[in-house]
């Protein structure tokens, strides 16, 4: 479990360091609900990350019944907490709606973002 | 018994909504547990390595779930937005959002899961790829999710786009056609990409020093299997800008909404069929690395003659659309 525990570590301070850094520049240059709404969305999408493998612990060491309505609950429980930023976008002129989808992403967008720049270079080198 | 149209929209807007999320959790779900499972099976077989089992498990669930939670931004969106300009038609635009991203995220959830899991299996067969792999899974998965994102497309088109001053008849079927045509279609593609991507993890797996045979033709593999969701999408922009005139008639929204279901449906068939044309090539070249050539011809070859029949499906649906 350590192991997971290290990649949601790696990839919640990834995603909120950027979205914090994107999101400053945004509001420096005026555009404050797309930095809010980026931010916000980002704070969800870790949320739900970290929820992701937490529950796998949960899960561990229950009765099938137990375990069946953790699993279920915490499916359930991580997509109210993901409508929780679209919803604030959309009633709250503050955040902008797409820059908050665009958040809710952000772990995806690492995860990937990271693999390919892992990629890139070992494909340079097997050119070499 | 009358209704207004603001009501109408809603009652549009929450059956959309609810079919937008409905439909969009049953692919990721399925996906999701396919991984588990493959990776249950990885740590029954070597346990020692079970915490980089654990981690790709989570890594691969945690893109598959992309496609559920464009379903999720789709659903909410309808359920919370007021509509800028209330018309019977806008009520038709949101239930063909909704039908599209439902239906269009089944496949993309679904497939995008075969990757995860047959990475997290490959990991336990050769723990020193497991760098390869990962980085295989995430490229898979992610071009798993285009027919959904296609999907998700038409979807904001039809919620955020105003048609002006469209005749309510025909062209409310032409918005649930474009979300039919659209959402069905992209669940065959969706499917047969993570097949393709599925197979490439397992001939990583089997043989990691054939990593960029296998990758090249995954890529051009999927590449091909999204055809038919283009098709959809193409089939879907034109019934959403195609102006049509006034009509009293039955028959001409039926045509619409008719044109809508034959590239739909049509579409299925041949991205399920073009993914295991792919399947097949990427999992031998990984076996038989010196013939990639001919493998990835006969892939291309058989793709193209399983393609046939989403040809068929959009020739009827543009009769249905421009002659009928």
């Amino acid at each position: 479990m350590e192991a997971v525990k290290q990649v949601q570590k790696k990839y919640a301070t990834r995603a909120l360091t950027l979205s914090i850094i994107v999101g400053l520049l945004f509001i420096l240059m005026g555009q404050k609900s797309i930095g809010k709404g980026l931010v916000l969305g980002t704070v969800f999408s870790v949320l739900n990350f970290i929820l992701m493998g937490q529950s796998i612990r949960w899960k561990l060491g229950h009765s099938k019944a137990k375990t069946l309505s953790i699993a279920m609950g915490s499916i359930f429980f991580r997509y109210l907490l993901l409508a929780i930023p679209l919803i604030v976008a959309i009633r709250f002129e503050q955040f902008h709606l797409v820059a908050a989808v665009l958040g809710i992403f952000m772990i995806q967008l690492v995860i990937l973002a990271d693999h390919i720049r892992t990629l890139i270079p070992s494909i340079r080198r097997k050119q070499i | 018994m009358g209704f207004e149209v603001e009501t109408v929209i809603k009652i549009a807007a929450y059956t959309g909504g609810g079919i937008a999320m409905g439909l969009g959790a049953v692919g990721a779900a399925i996906g999701e547990g396919y991984t588990a499972a493959r990776a249950n099976l990885a740590i029954s077989r070597n346990p020692e390595i079970s915490g980089d089992i654990f981690k790709s498990m989570l890594v691969g669930q945690a893109v598959a779930e992309s496609a559920s939670i464009f379903a999720l931004v789709i659903a909410i969106l309808l359920l919370f937005m007021d509509a800028a300009t209330p018309s019977l038609l806008k009520a038709a635009a949101f239930l063909g959002a909704g039908l599209s991203m439902g239906f269009g995220a089944i496949g993309s959830g679904i497939g995008s899961g075969y990757p995860g899991g047959e990475a997290c299996f490959g990991i336990s067969q050769q723990p020193a790829a497991d760098s390869q792999l990962t980085t295989n899974m995430l490229i898979g998965s992610a071009v798993c999710q285009t027919p959904a994102i296609f999907s998700m497309v038409v979807a904001l088109m039809l919620i955020f786009i105003d048609f002006g001053n469209a005749p309510l008849t025909p062209t409310w079927a032409a918005f649930i056609g474009a979300g039919l045509s659209m959402g069905l279609a992209a669940i065959g593609s969706g499917y047969g990409g993570g097949l393709a991507a599925g197979a490439s993890c397992e001939g990583i797996a089997r043989s990691p020093q054939s990593v960029t045979n296998v990758t090249t033709i995954m890529l051009v593999g999927q590449a091909v299997s999204q055809t038919p969701s283009i098709f959809g999408l193409l089939i879907s922009f034109i019934l959403m800008f195609k102006s049509f005139p006034e009509s009293s008639m039955l028959a001409t929204p039926m045509a619409l909404l008719g044109a809508g279901l034959c590239m739909g449906f049509g579409g299925i068939g041949p991205g399920i069929g073009n993914g295991m044309a792919a399947e097949g090539a990427v999992r031998w070249v990984a076996r038989n690395v010196e013939h990639s050539n001919e493998l990835m011809r006969i892939m291309l070859v058989g793709q193209a003659v399983s393609q046939s029949t989403a040809i068929y499906a959009m020739v009827v649906s543009l009769v249905l659309i421009f002659v009928v």
